[in-house]
């Protein structure tokens, strides 16, 4: 592998676009396909130019659909792969993500939102939030992330190629246009403090062809590369743990389906991470992701400066799997909980859901099609606390 | 008793059960094209001393994937109605070492996935694409496709097709594939040494095979065969067939950039040289 040309430590200054890249080609991504659309284009724009300066391959294909197919027929051969798109793009890739969830697929898939229904506008926007999780036809989790800077942009596409092979599923960065465009200081560590997961293979575990089961031996199981002589058919129907569809019944069924939704559910703890602040015995609280982080956390400061509020801050780094337990453990009990995104209320729901006894109210505080200010967000806490 | 010489590049049986027999109708084409190519594959492994390992076969949705994908003995992805060549196009990009064979239908290549089989032939990617054209949708009860003739009467155009049909050998020409080819299922040595060529071809080699389908043409599969004979015409590249005659044979065979070889160039330009 052609490592010369990856990004050196030291501190740049970049577009959150061009840092997710940065971070994919720190992880090992070596395929990328795209197909543009805006405010997404700059990722497909820099991997351009940057995948074969390390010795990948780069193709624009002929829509978001293929886009996306591409990535599971690059990770089969044994490549990481990403693409990048925008909402509409996002839609046309469900059924990829719903074959990778069953196939159980590494692979990457950016989404810088923008607002819709339809072509909506070209502005930022958290619409896509529930798409993540309940857009794929079918059963089966997938694991999101919502960076909220541009260092997180490239933090976290390093962790989404570290989960995807981990847990051998899609990873979805939910990005906003806010953080993809926004451009600001990013740190690269020295390489050897970035830690990078390969993926488990039946090699590596003793496996020899004739026992390898290519959707069994654990929860997750190891994972042999095209042309390496396991002989694995790749498939999309319910199937037994060698692979076998001919056996099909209810009980093989329903192990294949809820073993895939195990693997991400049964894992949230080691999966999903959130940020607090201010949350020691707070009265109320604003619970966030991505962008809206960045303006939410003025206006906490702001409230308990200036106002004398009793206000704490959650931010959500993984959206899904929703850490319901680990909200449970931080917050016992509150007034009011604040929701402020760039949507009508969506995250909202899984929220008031796992707190629904440890808070009084859940108040949404939503804006389309533009970034809260921290005046705007505080603006409404103060509507509720007087 | 003696096995069938193919029976070694097939899952007869795995760690959870048997997986033979195939499940294909009486008198279906697929298995017939599906020998055709193994014995393709059997000679390209004896002859350019290809590895087994590097051949991946890759299906999308309906009888032609059904039919072979799970019961190969090879690394192979039965994968989503239509995107065969989009998946192909990523795997190829990933380890250009392998040698692809997309086995797809004239549905899947046709209607769901034409805009990638344009594209991918476009593009002159290195890969062998087996469609296999039996007229109609199998898998879902009979329906007309793309390639079904005007006037053939389906169960969704139980008054006669209304449409044109499509040449997909001329499309896949006209798209820029380096190779094309039409045989029958009543002409398996030339589709196998066909198929053989195609793996060959440096560039998208694209192969039609027209199949029978005597269970949603209610036809005897006899018939059917001997009708593929009559109603075909060999041609050489150039020649046209008379009007009442589907023309097959091998009709295309250029050489053009292929893509993998062309990206080279520009990953060479930032190889190592130290």
């Amino acid at each position: 592998m052609n490592n010369k040309h990856v990004l050196k430590p030291g501190t740049y200054y970049l577009q959150g676009a061009q840092a997710c890249l940065e971070g994919a080609i720190a992880a090992g991504c070596r395929v990328y396909g795209g197909y543009p659309i805006t405010p997404a284009s700059e990722i497909m724009e820099h991997a351009a130019q940057r995948i074969p300066q390390v010795g990948g391959r780069f193709i624009q294909m002929e829509d978001e659909i293929a886009s996306a197919c591409v990535l599971l027929g690059a990770s089969w051969a044994g490549k990481k792969a990403m693409t990048a798109t925008s909402s509409p793009g996002f839609s046309l890739m469900q059924e990829a993500i719903s074959y990778g969830i069953m196939s159980e697929t590494p692979l990457v898939i950016v989404d810088v939102q923008r607002p819709g229904p339809g072509q909506g506008y070209v502005t930022t926007s958290q619409e896509d939030v529930m798409q993540a999780r309940w857009g794929h036809h079918g059963e089966g989790s997938t694991i999101s992330l919502a960076p909220a800077s541009v260092q997180e942009m490239y933090e976290f596409t390093i962790e989404a190629f570290n989960l995807s092979e981990q847990w051998r599923t899609p990873v979805l960065i939910m990005t906003e246009e806010t953080v993809a465009h926004m451009r600001e200081r990013l740190v690269v560590p020295p390489i050897e403090e970035i830690q990078i997961i390969p993926r488990k293979k039946p090699q590596d575990l003793g496996i020899p062809p004739e026992d390898y089961l290519p959707w069994g031996h654990d929860i997750v199981a190891p994972m042999a590369n095209w042309g390496e002589g396991y002989n694995v058919n790749h498939i999309g129907l319910v199937h037994l743990e060698d692979g076998n569809i001919t056996q099909y019944d209810l009980e093989m069924h329903d192990r294949c389906v809820k073993r895939l939704q195990a693997k991400i559910e049964g894992n949230v703890d080691k999966i999903a991470k959130v940020e607090t602040r201010y949350i020691e015995t707070c009265k109320h609280l604003v619970i966030c992701y991505g962008s809206v982080s960045r303006t939410a956390i003025e206006a906490v400061m702001e409230a308990r400066e200036s106002r004398g509020l009793d206000i704490g801050f959650l931010r959500l780094k993984t959206l899904w799997p929703f850490p319901e337990d680990k909200l449970r453990e931080i917050i016992e009990s509150v007034d009011t909980i604040f929701v402020p995104e760039m949507n009508l209320g969506m995250m909202k729901h899984p929220i008031t859901e796992a707190l629904r006894d440890r808070c009084k109210k859940v108040v949404s505080i939503p804006s389309l099609g533009s970034l809260h200010t921290p005046e705007y967000i505080l603006s409404k806490i103060h509507e509720e606390i007087r | 008793m003696k096995k069938h010489p193919m029976l070694k590049y097939l899952k007869e049986t795995g760690p959870q059960g048997d997986r033979l027999p195939l499940i294909m109708c009486p008198g279906c084409g697929s298995g017939q094209v599906l020998n055709a190519i193994l014995h393709a594959v059997d000679r390209l492994i004896e002859e350019d001393g290809i590895r087994k390992e590097n051949f991946v076969f890759i299906t999308g949705v309906g009888c032609s994937a059904r039919l072979t994908s799970h019961y190969l003995n090879f690394d192979s992805g039965w994968t989503i109605h239509g995107r065969t060549l989009a998946i192909a196009t990523g795997a190829l990009l990933a380890n250009p070492d392998l040698r692809i064979i997309v086995i797809t239908g004239d549905g899947d290549t046709g209607a769901i996935g034409g805009n990638h089989f344009i594209h991918a032939c476009r593009r002159n990617l290195d890969l062998t694409i087996v469609c296999l054209n039996n007229g109609l949708y199998g898998m879902t009860g009979g329906q007309v496709a793309p390639t079904t003739i005007p006037g053939v009467a389906t169960t969704t155009t139980p008054y006669g097709n209304t449409e044109e049909e499509f040449d997909l050998c001329r499309l896949a020409e006209a798209s820029g594939a380096t190779f094309t080819a039409r045989w029958t299922t009543a002409h398996p040595h030339q589709t196998m040494r066909t198929v053989m060529k195609g793996v060959r071809k440096k560039g998208a080699a694209f192969i039609e095979v027209l199949s029978q389908c005597p269970v949603h043409k209610k036809a005897s599969p006899t018939d059917m065969l001997k009708a593929l004979k009559k109603n075909t015409k060999r041609i050489k590249s150039g020649e046209t067939a008379p009007g009442d005659k589907i023309p097959i044979g091998e009709f295309c065979n250029i050489d053009k950039p292929e893509w993998i070889q062309s990206y080279q160039r520009v990953i060479d330009q930032f190889a190592e040289t130290d």
